[in-house]
């Protein structure tokens, strides 16, 4: 009997290798999570994108639940999520734009051009519906680097008081909002 | 032919200074650089480190390095700063946790019981095997009746 059960050892360690195989199939190596999750957001100070005479800061953002969506124009899967961003904001959702600004770098003498931004932003916002209450302008990604951003699009959740909930690398889609984002909005709005 | 050598060297010498576009107050300093830049992970294009990375993610983590080093920040400080923003996946090193004490003691566990199994087998086997005073006086005809036959 004993003997026996010896015998299965090996059988047992290679179900669990296999289980433990199986499911790397299905992880997303891409998924990757901020170190800033449950504190809060860190202090900055960057201009709106679209004037600029205003300044934004970290005390701005209080009061009021807000998803922050790192975007660019550049980045093909930001422009293919904004139309539902859109819906997410005609439903009350409350989402602020982090503009991540890729091409520029001061290192190789590259000119930054405001206004052609903002129009290259409009024209596109225009097309596929505007989902950000404003945008953040971030330059040099500073905040992107202090929020553990690594590229576009992510996605912040935030509560009022200014904590870090939920950090989400990708599109955001029905799949995902349903999955990851509204249980947890339904518990602040409770 | 001198003077093309030497001219020569000279160009060379002011072709690896331009390469190296990193300026560090002293050779400690641009050692914790090169250290870092090779330990630190490039979130976007992962498995590569952020000094091999071109991501524009790994150059900002590069100038950030750069300029901590640069402020003094000892090595592990500027790990602990990373970690701060980017989760323990940026630093090649994994941490000791519980979620990760596995990776240290799986291997110690494996080769143990390995050899603890090649052990107890052995006793069992030596332990089994009887020898009684019937097989010895077996043992001692049978080697007479071979030495008899070789005479």
């Amino acid at each position: 009997m004993n003997r026996k059960l010896l015998g299965l050892i090996p059988f047992l360690i290679f179900i669990l290798l296999c289980v433990f195989l199986y499911q790397g199939l299905f992880g997303n190596p891409r998924e990757l999570q901020t170190g800033r999750l449950g504190q809060q957001m860190p202090s900055f100070t960057l201009p709106d994108l679209m004037s600029d005479s205003k300044q934004w800061q970290e005390s701005d953002l209080l009061g009021e639940v807000y998803l922050l969506n790192v975007w660019g124009t550049w980045c093909p899967t930001c422009v293919a999520e904004l139309s539902y961003l859109t819906e997410l904001r005609e439903q009350g959702v409350r989402i602020i734009g982090l503009y991540y600004e890729q091409g520029y770098d001061p290192d190789f003498g590259d000119q930054f051009d405001i206004n052609k931004l903002r129009a290259e932003v409009n024209a596109m916002l225009a097309r596929t519906g505007n989902p950000y209450q404003f945008n953040i302008l971030d330059l040099k990604r500073t905040l992107a680097l202090d929020l553990g951003v690594s590229g576009a699009p992510e996605t912040f959740l935030v509560d009022k008081q200014g904590k870090i909930l939920l950090h989400h690398t990708g599109d955001i889609n029905q799949r995902v909002w349903r999955a990851k984002f509204a249980p947890k909005l339904m518990e602040l709005t409770q | 032919m001198r003077l093309m050598i030497v001219i020569f060297l000279m160009v060379c010498g002011s072709a690896f200074a331009t390469e190296d576009r990193y300026e560090f107050a002293n050779a400690e300093r641009e050692n914790t650089f090169r250290e870092l830049t090779h330990e630190l992970r490039c979130p976007k294009c992962q498995n590569q480190n952020i000094a091999d990375s071109d991501a524009v993610v790994a150059k900002d983590l590069r100038d950030k390095v750069l300029s901590l080093v640069n402020e003094g920040k000892s090595k592990d400080e500027v790990i602990d700063y990373m970690i701060d923003r980017y989760g323990y996946f940026v630093h090649y090193q994994p941490p000791v946790t519980p979620a990760t004490i596995i990776l240290w003691v799986l291997p110690i566990f494996i080769v143990v019981v390995g050899f603890g199994f090649i052990v107890f087998r052995q006793k069992k086997a030596s332990s089994k095997q009887t020898w009684s005073e019937q097989d010895e006086q077996l043992l001692n005809k049978l080697i007479k009746q071979y030495q008899r036959r070789e005479q």
